[in-house]
């Protein structure tokens, strides 16, 4: 595959954490104790290489601390990797915390534009899909008031409201997403699976449940202490599950 | 190393992320607002409470100790505390403020200057309406002329750069270093004193005047008192000394801050 055609692509990206036992302070850097602290290095991910096509569907798979969430966490743009080049070509949505970025004290439309315009969106684009957010969200009689009135659930909807509709071309999914009440599910798994069949729409997965990638999924890449073990079919991922 | 195309040119994804980020700064700053006073009756009304009573106690006590009568003493008093609650109240509010916030940087990838940078605004636009209730009393003083505005102008600028560059510095440093905090909170106790809010600068011996060319609140406070309240202006080596100061702490807290904001989420 070249270059050319992807929409994500990374060239020997490597990411190493500094494991301190304790958080550093100022006082100890300057009165030189620091080097009694012991400094471990963790590698979370070791040059990868990776491109991925445009309307692909991509599984991640591997066992905890493989690198999966800080593949993710670079492509998303959250982190930057120590060496290697990344490139993306297109809006990156993750749905990895839903309800950060609310503000009790504001109203359901005034948090709208706050969410959106952090996940990127302008004010413009906000203005334009308000009303599509508020009504996916079922919160039509609330958005005037203080969300500290609203309940988890519904927070919980309108984060991921706000986050489909930001139009994006690339979606990350990490395990564990909650979204609130069976209604809710039900209605936020038909409007990524209408996601999913958009033309192409880039998702990738990052999962432990075996469903999720199977259903989801097309490609799957197995990720082993921070480097691409394997790279194909969803063959790997049922022999991975198994 | 991160590289980005949105299918047009890299002028029009410029001007787009600029506009981005200041209609994102726009919002943070309204929440920042709103979020301060929405419950609280008075509201805006307890940011002049505060100065107000610093002010009354600190006239009373220091007639005292001060021998030489300063005429406007109060006045003087009232814009140097305003100014001096603006500086400190953005700072420590600011200096935490990226560990605050660890959901918000775990969640998107934004500009992250707009987390201390919202905080200060957001006080900068308080500090603006407060000065500018100052004003009816001071126009029954006579003292100001046209030229005070353009005078009070630049000395809130200068004021908004060091405050801006000093919070992106601290606020950065304390991702890492968690202790900048502490650090920050003693120094203001100290920078309190050294600033001259409750003396005139004119007070200080002649041998000991270099000492205040460290201190860019020196010049700002100058030239907000010489607009209101016809006080000397800053002399040129003090002025020219505090520029260079505020100019290097902003230049600092600009590029640490854009270093470490790559490695924030390491240390959340």
């Amino acid at each position: 595959m070249s270059k050319k055609d992807s929409v994500i692509s990374l060239r020997g990206v490597s990411k190493k954490y500094l494991l301190y036992h304790e958080k550093p302070t100022l006082v100890e850097n300057f009165l030189r104790i620091s080097k009694r602290i012991k400094k471990e290095q963790f590698t979370a991910l070791d040059k990868i290489d990776l491109d991925i096509k445009r309307g692909e569907r991509l599984g991640i798979i591997g066992a905890n601390g493989s690198g999966k969430t800080t593949l993710l966490k670079i492509i998303a743009g959250i982190t930057t990797p120590d060496a290697g080049q990344v490139e993306i070509k297109a809006r990156v949505i993750s749905l990895i915390d839903l309800t950060a970025g609310f503000h009790p004290e504001l109203t359901g439309e005034e948090n709208i534009y706050l969410n959106a315009l952090l996940l990127g969106m302008s004010r413009e684009e906000v203005d334009q899909k308000l009303e599509a957010i508020i009504n996916f969200a079922g919160l039509k009689q609330f958005i005037d008031t203080a969300m500290f009135t609203y309940s988890n659930g519904m927070v919980l909807r309108l984060g991921f409201a706000i986050a489909i509709h930001a139009q994006p071309e690339i979606l990350l999914l990490d395990e564990g997403l909650s979204i609130g009440d069976e209604k809710f599910r039900k209605k936020a798994n038909l409007a990524l699976i209408k996601l999913f069949k958009r033309k192409n729409f880039t998702v990738i997965i990052v999962s432990h449940i075996k469903e999720m990638i199977q259903e989801n999924c097309k490609r799957v890449l197995y990720l082993k202490t921070g480097k691409i073990y394997q790279d194909g079919g969803l063959k790997i991922a049922q022999k991975y599950f198994k | 190393m991160f590289v980005l195309h949105c299918g047009s040119s890299a002028m029009r994804y410029l001007s787009k992320s600029l506009r981005h980020f200041y209609q994102l700064l726009i919002s943070m700053t309204s929440k920042e607002l709103r979020a301060r006073y929405k419950h609280t009756f008075f509201g805006f009304f307890w940011l002049l409470v505060n100065p107000l009573l610093q002010m009354s106690v600190m006239a009373f006590v220091f007639r005292f100790f001060i021998k030489e009568e300063i005429i406007h003493y109060p006045y003087l008093l009232f814009l140097g505390l305003l100014i001096w609650n603006f500086f400190s109240l953005s700072l420590s509010k600011a200096t935490p403020s990226i560990v605050y916030e660890r959901a918000l940087i775990k969640k998107a990838r934004f500009p992250r200057e707009v987390i201390p940078l919202s905080i200060v605004l957001s006080n900068f636009i308080n500090t603006g309406l407060a000065l500018g209730l100052l004003f009816i009393p001071v126009l029954f003083l006579g003292t100001l002329q046209i030229s005070s505005f353009f005078y009070l102008l630049v000395a809130l600028l200068l004021l908004f750069l060091l405050t801006s560059g000093l919070s992106l510095l601290t606020s950065a440093l304390n991702v890492m270093f968690r202790d900048i905090n502490f650090f920050v909170q003693a120094f203001l106790i100290v920078w309190f004193y050294a600033t001259p809010i409750v003396y005139p600068l004119s007070f200080v011996p002649n041998q000991y005047q270099w000492l205040w060319f460290f201190n860019p609140l020196t010049s700002i406070l100058q030239l907000a008192q010489y607009a209101c309240l016809h006080t000397p202006l800053p002399n040129w080596q003090t002025f020219t000394s505090n520029l260079a100061v505020i100019v290097l702490v902003a230049t600092l807290g600009i590029l640490v801050f854009k270093k470490q904001a790559t490695k924030f989420d390491d240390w959340l």
